[in-house]
């Protein structure tokens, strides 16, 4: 297996205080690796140990199939990042923050800035200063400076941050075509799990510095069950009349007025006419499946996702 | 590393660092404007324009006004990637944390050279511009007199990056120039020769090397042990740089 990045016992202690403790992570070539949990789970710790801004207390990992340690300087030509927040000198215009990027990576071709400033739709404000740049601006500056040396890895924290639905939208697509088209692995670290839906084929779901578990999106599918959702007027009386004349056990309420069959999938018209011969209201059925959040519930045992 | 070297000093462009230099040249500019204007001597005959006694005042504005102003560059060009979150950044480049401490110190090396080349050349052409002639005995040991005071200036700034680094701000390292600044005018204005034992004052060795007419007079006996302190002074501080730089966990930017 062409693994990009593997992390073994990985962690990180201040004090007596574990931020992430024996992280074992395996990302390989080509994913999109949704990095998912809460703020303050060690997301953002675990990710700046993998670029080399701080030190694991104990633990290793190996990016492009070599010890970090020892070989940073290799590994980090490789590697496009955005941790946290994309700084910039925000004295000099676009370019010119680009420029000094290129020149750190050592990239001679200076015609990959308007390249990239085109692929973020920033070409046209290149000249102005970063000052004058909005959040969301600036995030895709740093998108853009994370491209510009066209690493095979790019470690991308919250990248969406600052963004509004429509950028949002953007970026996630020019996500799946970089990865469609150059190859390029990603890591994108985020609590939003809706995000990480749309676009991760892999998710690591860490929760107080551990990591919970690792799921391709198949697997999540099939472990995530199909169910029919019902909007009824009294769910009280549904649920003793399911359990009665259809001998459904496996429900739950999810809410006022809300039940969830995971029976009976294939009999919707069925279930309908049960409840509607009864004099149970029923506005709405449809036929649903457990997503990530569900599933994020399951695992980490009912915390939400702040 | 000359792409390092290119890249912090693309960084220094549409900067206010320049005024901090302009600082330094603007009461040398007037300094160089009174002394050259006519003097009557007490006997009502014209004195004529002393050099020396130029090349030494220049020394001496540099020489107090340096530690505040370089320990602001310092400080301002270290502080300024954790100030605007830019660390996170820069530590993730291929390149060593000690080749950034370097190019950095290496930048703020170049800006004092600048401001004492060109308060030097402020003398020079004022002169020109009176008397149309040069001694070149003169100029030779003003030259002499402002590239030692580079040299020696620099011995100090490691404390400086030091302060910074430690503190992420440029507020500490500016406190701890204008107090230093503050104790060069007074021990300045004393003559007094072992006055440059305190490491940020050795760069006045040079400048007094040009007084005439002081109590004291020939060779500094404390420059052996100057020179001393100030080499600990560097290499303590630059060790301690070089530990932090490389060594310590970066979050948050700050």
């Amino acid at each position: 297996m062409n693994y990009v990045l593997q992390t073994h016992q990985l962690t990180k202690q201040y004090g007596s205080h574990a931020i992430v403790s024996d992280l074992n992570m395996n990302v390989k070539a080509g994913d999109i690796y949704g990095f998912l949990g809460q703020n303050g789970a060690g997301k953002t710790t675990t990710l700046r140990m993998l670029i080399g801004l701080i030190r694991p207390t104990s633990g290793e990992f190996e990016l492009f199939q070599e010890s970090f340690h020892g070989n940073r300087i290799k590994a980090l030509e490789r590697i496009g990042a955005i941790i946290e927040y994309p700084g910039f000198y925000l004295n000099l215009s676009a370019v010119e923050n680009l420029e000094i990027h290129r020149r750190l990576m050592g990239i001679g071709n200076q015609e990959s800035i308007d390249e990239v400033l085109t692929t973020v739709g920033l070409f046209d404000v290149k000249k102005q200063k970063v000052k004058h740049y909005s959040l969301g601006m600036k995030q895709r500056l740093g998108i853009a400076r994370a491209l510009l040396h066209r690493p095979e890895l790019l470690i991308l924290d919250e990248p969406t941050n600052g963004l509004d639905p429509g950028a949002i939208r953007e970026v996630r697509e020019l996500f799946l075509k970089l990865a469609k088209q150059r190859g390029i692995t990603f890591i994108i670290s985020s609590h939003l799990l809706s995000e990480m839906e749309q676009v991760a084929n892999r998710i690591g779901i860490i929760h107080k510095g551990r990591l919970l578990e690792e799921i391709d999106d198949k697997t999540l599918q099939q472990k995530t069950r199909r169910f029919l959702e019902m909007k009824v007027d009294d769910d009280q009386r549904a649920a003793y009349v399911l359990e009665q004349k259809l001998k459904v056990t496996d429900y739950q309420v999810a809410g006022t007025g809300i039940l969830r069959i995971y029976e009976c999938l294939d009999q919707t018209d069925l279930v309908n006419k049960t409840l509607t011969d009864q004099n149970i209201g029923v506005k709405e059925i449809v036929l649903s499946r457990e997503n990530l959040e569900d599933y994020f519930l399951k695992l980490t045992g009912g915390d939400k996702l702040a | 590393m000359l792409n390092v070297v290119y890249a912090e000093i693309i960084k220094l462009k549409h900067t206010k660092i320049y005024w901090l230099i302009l600082v330094a040249l603007i009461p040398v500019c007037l300094w160089s404007l009174m002394a050259v204007s006519p003097k009557v001597g007490p006997d009502g005959t014209i004195v004529p324009l002393d050099l020396q006694e130029l090349f030494y005042r220049q020394g001496m504005i540099v020489t107090i006004l340096g530690p505040l102003l370089f320990s602001l560059m310092t400080g301002y060009v270290v502080a300024r990637e954790y100030q605007e979150r830019t660390i996170n950044q820069l530590f993730s480049y291929p390149v060593s944390r000690v080749s950034f401490l370097f190019v950095k110190l290496l930048v703020v090396w170049i800006l004092i050279s600048i401001t004492s080349i060109l308060s030097f050349l402020i003398v020079v052409s004022s002169t020109l511009f009176v008397i149309h002639q040069l001694d070149l005995t003169t100029v030779l040991l003003g030259l002499k007199m402002n590239l030692l005071i580079c040299v020696l200036s620099f011995g100090t700034i490691p404390v400086a990056a030091a302060i910074s680094m430690v503190w992420k701000s440029v507020i500490p390292t500016a406190v701890l120039g204008g107090g230093v600044s503050l104790i060069a005018a007074i021990c300045e204005l004393g003559h007094s020769m072992d006055v440059i034992l305190f490491p940020w004052l050795t760069p006045y060795w040079p400048v007094r090397d040009l007084a005439q007419g002081l109590a004291e007079m020939g060779p500094n006996p404390y420059v052996i042990p100057a020179l001393v302190i100030l080499i600990v002074t560097f290499v303590v501080s630059l060790g301690f740089c070089i530990f932090y730089y490389t060594r310590a966990d970066v979050h948050s930017g700050t």
